[in-house]
C-alpha cells in the first residue's frame, strides 16, 4: 500500500490471493486516492461475481490463472495503450499500421480486411513480437474459456494461414515464422 | 400422521380397550353376584316350601306370582339332588318370556317324593347390566372427547416450540451465515433440543464455511503454481537451442496443464452447484442463448464439415446465465467432439424440452454411467466432468435430463 501511494506505475498487476488480505481492499484504496494506473487483476477464482466486482471497482481487466506469459503481455500492453495513447489511436509496427478505434489494418499503406479472430491474432502477435508463442497460448487466447477446444490446433493453423496470406499479399516480408513442434514467432 | 393424531389414536385404542375389558369384567362379576343372590333367594323359597309342608301337611298351591313360579311333580321314590340353572321365565303379567333362574330339588310328602322347581325372573339383573353398559359407553365418549380436547389444546401448545424448530430446520441453509432463531420453551426436553440443534447447526455452518474457503483456497493455491509452470515453459520455449522433439514435449505439458486447470475449475463448480451457491438467476431467452452458442461454435462446425439443423421455439427460463452457458457449451462441444467429419447435429427447442441429437459412434452409450464423474469414452480427450456438470446443473434447476439412442442419433433430452 505504501508503494502504490508513493510511486506512479504504468500498470499494476493485482493478485486477488495476496496473503495479507483481500485484493479488493487495495483496489478500493487505489481508486480512493485517485490513482490513474491501469489495474489488471490476476485471480484463480473463475467466479463471475468476483470478475464483475473487480471490474466495477475500477480494474481494467481480469485474468484467470493459470495464464500464459504471452497472454499477460498482450493484456498489459492493451491496458497500457488505453492509458497512455490518449490522442493517438494508431499503432505502428514495421510496415503494419493499425487504427485501434476503427480496427482497420493497413500494410504498406494498403488496407487489408481481417476477420475478428485474425485481428485479435495480429494484436496478440504484435504484443509478443520477437517471442515464441505456443499454440496452446494462442488457442486459449482466441477461444478463451468459452470453448474447451484448446487442444484442437487445426483452427489456429487455418487462422494463421489466412492472416499470413493477407499480410503477404501486400508485402514481401513474412512476419509469421512457424516454430516446429511448439508454435509461432512474429518478427 | 401428525403427532396429535398419534396421541388420539393411542388414546382411543387404550380407552376403548380398557372400557371394553372393564365392561366385560363388570358384566361377568355382576352376573355372578346376581346369580348367587338369586340362588340364595331360591334356597329360601325351597325352605319355605318345606316349612309349609311340615306345618300344613299338604303341598302349597302352584303359585304363579310375578316374581316366581313353583311347580310340583311326583317322582315316586327317587331323590333329586338340588341344582340351580338358567331357564326361561314366562312373565304372565307382561306375557313374554324373559331370562330367569331356577332351582330344582325333591321334597318328601305323604311317603312319596316330589320334584319341586322354583323359577324367578332375572329382569332386574338384566336391567342393571344394561345400565352399566350405558354408563360405560357414556364414560368412553366423555373420556375420548376430553382426550381429544387435551390433545388439541394442551399438546399443540406444548409442542409448539417443536414445530417452530421444525419450520426453521426445514428452511435451514448451510451456506446462509445467519444464525437459527429458536423460541425459548418451558419444557426441559425442548430446551435441550434447541440448544443441541443450535450447537449442531452452528458447527455445521462453520465447518461448511471452512470447507468452502478451504476448497477455494486449495484451488487458488493450485492455480498459482500452475501459472508459474506455464510461465516457466513460456520462457523455456524462447531458447533457440531446443530441438523440435523437446518443443513437442513442452506442447504436451501445456496441454496437460490446461486439462488440469479445467478439471480443477469443473470440480469447484460442481461443489458450488451442490451447495446451492449460485444464485444469480435471471430470465434467459433460451433460443437466443442457443443461437449465440451456435455462432460461437460456427468455426468448429465448419471445420469438421458438420451440418447443423435447428428448430428453436421461444422459451424463457429463469436460471443463472453462467450455468446455462456451461450447460450449452458442454452439450454442444460433446456433439461436435464425438461427431465424425461430415456428421449431423439437430437442435430442437420446444416449450417443454430441448433435444440435441448428433451422429457418432454407431452404438448406444451407457445412459446411466455417462453422467458419472470421470466417466468418459475411450477416445474422449475431455475431463470426464462435462456431462456430470450438465446433469448437476439440470438437477439444480429441477430439469430432467436423459440420454437416448434413437435412429442412429445420440440424443440428449432436457425437459423443463
Amino acid at each position: 500500500m505504501d508503494k502504490v501511494s508513493i510511486y506512479n506505475y504504468d500498470c499494476i498487476l493485482l493478485d486477488l490471493g495476496l496473503p495479507d488480505g483481500e485484493g479488493f481492499e487495495l483496489l478500493k484504496y487505489l481508486k480512493s486516492i485517485h490513482k490513474n494506473e491501469g489495474v489488471l487483476i490476476l485471480s484463480a477464482r473463475n467466479a463471475i461475481d468476483d470478475k464483475v466486482r473487480g471490474l466495477n471497482n475500477g480494474a481494467d481487466d481480469y485474468l484467470i490463472k493459470p495464464f500464459h506469459l504471452s497472454e499477460l503481455k498482450a493484456r498489459v500492453e492493451s491496458i497500457y495503450r488505453r492509458k497512455t495513447f490518449n490522442g493517438d489511436k494508431v499503432l505502428n509496427y514495421d510496415q503494419i499500421t493499425i487504427d485501434l478505434v476503427g480496427r482497420e489494418v493497413t500494410v504498406n499503406n494498403k488496407p487489408i480486411i481481417l476477420t475478428r479472430k485474425e485481428y485479435d491474432l495480429l494484436m496478440y502477435f504484435i504484443a509478443n513480437k520477437g517471442k515464441r508463442v505456443s499454440r496452446n497460448a494462442i488457442a486459449e487466447h482466441l477461444w478463451g474459456d468459452e470453448i474447451d477446444m484448446a487442444d484442437n490446433f487445426d483452427f489456429i493453423y487455418t487462422h494463421i494461414k489466412n492472416l499470413r496470406k493477407k499480410i503477404a499479399d501486400m508485402t514481401d516480408k513474412d512476419y509469421i515464422k512457424s516454430i516446429y513442434g511448439v508454435g509461432y514467432k512474429f518478427l | 400422521m401428525k403427532l396429535t393424531a398419534h396421541y388420539n389414536k393411542a388414546g382411543i385404542i387404550t380407552t376403548i380397550s380398557v372400557l371394553l375389558i372393564g365392561g366385560l369384567i363388570y358384566y361377568i362379576a355382576i352376573g355372578f353376584i346376581a346369580n348367587k343372590q338369586l340362588d340364595r333367594d331360591l334356597t329360601e323359597e325351597i325352605d319355605e316350601v318345606n316349612q309349609y309342608i311340615d306345618l300344613h301337611h299338604q303341598l302349597p298351591k302352584q303359585v304363579d306370582f310375578d316374581e316366581d313360579h313353583t311347580t310340583f311333580e311326583s317322582i315316586g321314590t327317587k331323590v333329586l339332588p338340588r341344582r340351580y340353572f338358567d331357564t326361561l321365565f314366562y312373565d304372565i303379567g307382561e306375557k313374554r318370556a324373559e331370562s330367569g333362574r331356577a332351582v330344582e330339588g325333591s321334597i318328601r310328602f305323604n311317603n312319596g317324593n316330589y320334584k319341586v322347581v322354583i323359577s324367578e325372573s332375572k329382569e332386574a339383573t338384566e336391567y342393571l347390566i344394561q345400565l352399566i353398559l350405558t354408563i360405560t359407553v357414556l364414560l368412553a365418549i366423555i373420556l375420548l372427547s376430553i382426550l381429544f380436547l387435551v390433545n388439541r389444546f394442551v399438546l399443540t401448545g406444548l409442542w409448539k416450540p417443536f414445530y417452530q424448530l421444525l419450520t426453521q430446520l426445514k428452511s435451514f441453509d448451510i451456506s446462509d451465515r445467519s444464525k437459527l432463531i429458536v423460541s425459548q420453551s418451558e419444557v426441559d426436553e425442548f430446551r435441550e433440543l434447541n440448544s443441541a440443534i443450535m450447537n449442531m447447526t452452528t458447527k455445521a455452518k462453520s465447518d461448511f464455511q471452512n470447507i468452502k474457503s478451504f476448497t477455494e483456497n486449495a484451488s487458488h493455491e493450485m492455480m498459482t503454481p500452475l501459472t508459474v509452470v506455464t510461465s516457466k515453459l513460456d520462457t523455456l520455449i524462447q531458447d533457440e537451442d531446443l530441438n523440435s522433439e523437446q518443443l513437442t514435449q513442452i506442447t504436451n505439458i501445456y496441454t496437460y496443464i490446461n486439462k488440469m486447470s479445467r478439471l480443477n475449475q469443473a470440480l469447484l463448480l460442481l461443489v458450488k452447484i451442490d451447495n446451492n451457491l449460485i444464485k444469480d438467476h435471471e430470465e434467459i431467452d433460451l433460443s437466443e442463448a442457443l443461437n449465440d452458442k451456435i455462432l460461437q461454435f460456427q468455426e468448429l462446425l465448419n471445420g469438421k464439415n458438420l451440418s447443423l439443423t435447428q428448430n428453436l421455439e421461444h422459451r424463457d427460463i429463469s436460471t443463472s446465465r453462467y450455468l446455462i452457458d456451461i450447460l450449452l457449451n458442454n452439450l454442444l462441444s460433446n456433439a461436435i467432439r464425438h461427431n465424425p467429419a461430415g456428421g449431423e447435429i439437430d437442435i430442437i427447442l420446444t416449450n417443454g424440452q430441448l433435444v440435441i441429437k448428433n451422429t457418432g459412434q454407431p452404438e448406444a452409450l451407457n445412459s446411466e454411467a455417462i453422467f458419472d464423474r470421470f466417466h468418459k469414452g475411450k477416445q474422449s480427450e475431455g475431463t470426464g466432468m462435462g456431462l456430470t456438470l450438465v446433469k448437476n446443473i439440470c438437477e439444480y434447476y429441477d430439469f430432467d435430463i436423459r440420454y437416448e439412442y434413437i435412429h442412429e442419433r445420440h440424443c440428449f433430452i432436457i425437459q423443463f
